[in-house]
């Protein structure tokens, strides 16, 4: 494993992509330590995959720089070949090679350093084993379920000995139990080689929980970037909060303001939340994000229930109320129906955007938000 | 619709289907076995010392070898090519690279001939000329020129169903250099299309008859299918008729020999369905070369093999006299003049008529079988029609001759019979193309819409079909309307094609006639061509609407 102390994994700056005529990323910008993972969340069709191919080579940029450990690989004047970067990549569809065996696959990248077939083979075997599927050596990708492939597809990236991983959603044609088993592995994989990694995917759950920074992507451009936490509860727009998780929306006026912070009145609430963004009226009507763990069942605030959704290990209600709907998680079994009235309360909430509120809660275009170039954590 | 009913049409069509196959391929075929087996008394084995007959079997599987190893891989590196995004005006080179296979092989020929033969054009113009076109080279490489477009077109299709880009990624992001990911991944993928299109090239040649007519024979190379056709003219002398027929059962089994056991083990391989496009479909990399460089080359190829040819045959048809150096003070219309007789214009009726109903004919012919291939009866019937597409022209007019010909030697007819048995593969691809296509959830989803069983094939699985039974008849008019290796063998006073005239007039040595006639030919067919290439466009299905565009002008936000 190559040693790039001192130096970002990857830094990318300004880069945009573009297919014959439309841009498919703008002005992306992010770096990323050495051992850190960022996820890329984003609908599809947002670029992801996009900015994965530019960082491997498959597609060369029109315009800003790609640096690995400090080394200039791509620009829109020169771009290096896939081959001479210092990557990785697991791809959505597996793209096992149909005339290779999984052996042979899983040599592949030793072979191109010129070792011999033995010597690759005795190589790849280990990889194999560590994944828990040497005993499919033999087989040939047709041979293979899906979860089989996927695990092909990371041993292949793996005996590529990178020091960046790309994994463009790679559990995507997977069903959810074999999603986590695999998701556990590739981190295990990756945290052990010490290695970087993009993992891009349009799953919030995922992204949230195995990220150390999360970038949102929306149309080609990365609307916001942050921890997971950061991201979840302070998202940069509504778009950006649905994206994310469960997002309800309430209208409150402003009754005070100070340093970074304002109050505002939730029903018969009074809530001071962060508005060091935001410099808001008072007085003004103002929306208001609330997750559905931020909120709970019994209070000073009235409202209907409108419906239930029973989850397994919790119960979501939808709450009609005075200021809009909300919803509230609860731990265990459904207690109220709908129709019933409850009362509920409010610990914690994200004011939204900067516009003040006109009429029905709709979806803001979002707008590209000054990112620090840090690297967002650690 | 009864259950009754529904039952009749297959078995009606299974009928059909049988009794023509029978009546066009198996009976004629066996009667030449027949014949072949009564006459191979002592007559057959001093056949095979007939003078120069040996040789030319030779020269046949010479020639079917060396095209073979030409043409493979020039239509291997096209495909390859024209699969790189980086080539500019892509979607006109995908169209200018069949040019060689849409112009008929006599024409083709003959341009050669007119362009780098002596006296030629490059001749007169630059005083070089190459004298192997007359003989063994010309054939071999004027039938490369005209065979690369077809394995070009199976290495395509196979590219496009195998090769998915992110194959190649990945074995880029592995570390191959971009050759070794095409020594290593995409050329192993291709195995098995490369081998279909040798197997169908060298088939194709070895029935091949225009081209080594027009620059074999006048050089005194023969193979078997221009000895059938000397044979067959030579009228009465029994032994020749013999020899002709003896060759023919002999190419039929040349043929046999190369396409079964290709067949065997390619065939399941080559029927697999193409899977779901991998959404972006290009491999936009860095080259060795840049996509100009491509370009260029491809322009320069078909220049050379096909422009600058046809070029010298348009001005040779225009130029008073053979050996004048072609240019205004020398053009004449004479030659058309000479030429759009009576006889002519009679020949260019019955090319029309023939072409028209047989096209019409085999369209009926192919879609019953490309509905067979859908029901249990008739799953191998889309296979044995295929195969009907190898079987040697020359042995199909022999074998029809020898089954027909005592009721309609040298009649229309029996080019007719001729054509139905040798276009029918033609005509059930596009149809049968874009059956498959149409998947049965397709017409449940109609009928769980509320559509009735009729209106569902209405409207759900007549529409994709209209274009596809429209590209069927005109690629069999088209090949009709040029076709000579049959006719040459078939026709009779009053029922000579255009394409007959063409070769007659070209065995009598009239240089400016035969380049006039053959313009005329070429002009004959440009009008179906283009509406055929509007058809085959539409055919494509259509490609999923882009995502959500951002306009490029759009500035990048203000980053540190």
């Amino acid at each position: 494993m190559p040693d790039h102390t001192g130096a970002t994994a990857l830094d990318v700056r300004g880069l945009t992509v573009t297919y014959e005529g439309w841009a498919a990323l703008v002005g992306a910008t992010l770096t990323l330590g050495e051992g850190e993972v960022l996820e890329l969340l984003g609908p599809s069709g947002s670029g992801k995959s996009t900015f994965l191919y530019a960082v491997a080579g498959f597609q060369p940029p029109a315009a800003g720089e790609i640096r690995l450990h400090g080394q200039l690989v791509a620009s829109a004047a020169s771009a290096l070949a896939p081959e001479e970067r210092d990557i990785a990549f697991v791809f959505q569809n597996y793209a096992l090679w149909p005339h290779m065996s999984v052996l042979d696959t899983v040599a592949y990248a030793a072979r191109r350093r010129r070792t011999r077939r033995g010597a690759a083979r005795a190589e790849a075997m280990p990889i194999l084993e560590r994944l828990g599927i040497g005993a499919l050596a033999q087989r040939q990708p047709a041979e293979l379920s899906g979860g089989e492939q996927q695990r092909v597809g990371l041993a292949r990236a793996l005996a590529r000995h990178a020091s960046l991983y790309l994994f463009d959603e790679p559990t995507a044609h997977l069903d959810t139990q074999l999603r986590n088993v695999f998701i556990e592995e590739l981190l295990t994989r990756q945290r052990d080689t010490g290695a970087a990694a993009v993992y891009a995917t349009h799953n919030a759950e995922e992204a949230l929980s195995i990220a150390d920074a999360v970038a949102l992507l929306d149309r080609g451009v990365i609307v916001q970037i942050g921890t997971p936490e950061q991201v979840y509860a302070e998202p940069v727009d509504l778009w950006a909060a649905r994206l994310t998780g469960p997002a309800s929306v309430l209208t409150a006026p402003v009754v005070a303001t100070g340093v970074g912070t304002c109050t505002v009145l939730v029903d018969t609430i009074e809530l001071t939340v962060s508005c060091s963004n935001a410099r808001p009226a008072v007085g003004s009507m103002r929306r208001l994000l609330v997750r559905p763990g931020w909120s709970r069942l019994g209070g000073s605030a009235t409202g209907t229930v409108e419906a239930v959704w029973f989850r397994g290990p919790h119960t979501d209600y939808l709450v009609e109320t005075a200021v809009g709907s909300i919803q509230i998680r609860e731990a265990g079994t459904p207690r109220y129906h709908v129709g019933e009235p409850v009362q509920w309360s409010l610990r914690r909430s994200w004011l939204l955007g900067d516009e003040p509120v006109v009429g029905e809660e709709t979806d803001v275009s979002p707008a590209p938000l000054p990112v620090p170039s840090d690297s967002p954590r650690h | 619709m009864t259950r009754r009913q529904r039952r009749l049409g297959p078995s009606a069509a299974l009928l059909l289907v049988a009794a023509a196959v029978g009546a066009l391929v198996v009976l004629p075929l066996l009667r030449l076995v027949e014949v072949v087996l009564r006459e191979s008394g002592g007559d057959l084995a001093e056949l095979w010392r007939a003078p120069g007959l040996a040789s030319a079997v030779v020269n046949t599987l010479l020639v079917a070898v060396a095209v073979t190893v030409l043409a493979v891989p020039v239509g291997t590196a096209t495909a390859l090519a024209l699969r790189r995004p980086d080539v500019p005006g892509k979607p006109f080179w995908r169209v200018a690279v069949l040019l060689p296979v849409l112009v008929p092989e006599f024409v083709l020929g003959y341009s050669w001939t007119q362009s780098y033969g002596r006296a030629g054009f490059t001749d007169a113009v630059l005083g070089q000329h190459w004298a192997g076109v007359l003989g063994p080279a010309g054939v071999v490489v004027v039938l490369a020129v005209s065979a690369a477009p077809i394995a070009y077109l199976l290495v395509a299709v196979g590219l496009a169903a195998r090769a998915e880009p992110d194959l190649e990624r990945a074995a880029r992001a592995s570390g191959a250099r971009s050759l070794t990911a095409l020594r290593t991944i995409t050329l192993p993928l291709l195995r098995s299309s490369v081998a279909a299109a040798a197997v169908l090239v060298s088939v194709l040649t070895l029935g091949a008859f225009a081209v080594p007519q027009v620059l074999g024979a006048p050089a005194g190379f023969d193979t078997v299918t221009t000895r059938i056709y000397a044979d067959l003219s030579r009228g009465s002398d029994p032994r020749s008729f013999v020899e002709a027929i003896a060759l023919a059962l002999l190419l039929v089994v040349v043929t046999a020999l190369l396409v079964a056991p290709a067949d065997t083990a390619l065939g399941p391989r080559l029927r697999v369905r193409r899977v779901a496009d991998s959404g972006t479909a290009s491999v936009r990399m860095p080259r060795r070369w840049p996509g100009r460089v491509v370009a260029v080359a491809l322009g320069g190829y078909l220049l050379v093999t096909v422009g600058l040819p046809l070029l010298a045959l348009v001005s040779a048809s225009v130029t008073r006299a053979v050996g004048l150096p072609p240019g205004p003070r020398n053009w004449t219309l004479d030659n058309f003049r000479a030429v759009l007789d009576q006889r002519t214009f009679e020949a260019v009726g019955r090319s029309l008529t023939l072409a028209l109903l047989a096209a019409t004919i085999l369209v009926v012919l192919g879609g019953c079988v490309a509905a067979l291939e859908h029901s249990r009866a008739g799953r191998g019937a889309g296979t044995l029609i295929a195969l009907m597409l190898v079987l040697p022209g020359s042995t199909l007019a022999v074998a029809l001759l020898i089954a027909y010909g005592r009721w309609l030697a040298g009649s229309l007819m029996l080019i007719l019979l001729a054509y139905l048995a040798k276009l029918w593969a033609l005509a059930h691809r596009p149809v049968s193309g874009a059956l498959d296509r149409l998947t049965p959830e397709e017409l449940h989803a109609a009928r769980a819409s509320g559509a009735s069983q009729l209106t569902a094939v209405r409207t759900v699985a007549l529409p994709p079909l209209v274009p596809a039974l429209l590209g069927g008849w005109l690629v069999c008019f088209v090949t009709a309307l040029h076709e000579v290796t049959m006719s040459s063998l078939l026709y009779g006073p009053g029922s000579e094609t255009l394409a007959v005239v063409v070769l007659r007039t070209q065995e009598l040595g009239r240089i400016g006639p035969t380049a006039a006639l053959s313009v005329l030919l070429s002009l004959l067919l440009l009008v179906p061509a283009l509406v055929l290439w509007l058809v085959l466009r539409r055919l494509r299905p259509p490609r999923p609407p882009r995502q959500p565009a951002l306009p490029i002008t759009t500035e990048a936000p203000a980053h540190a």
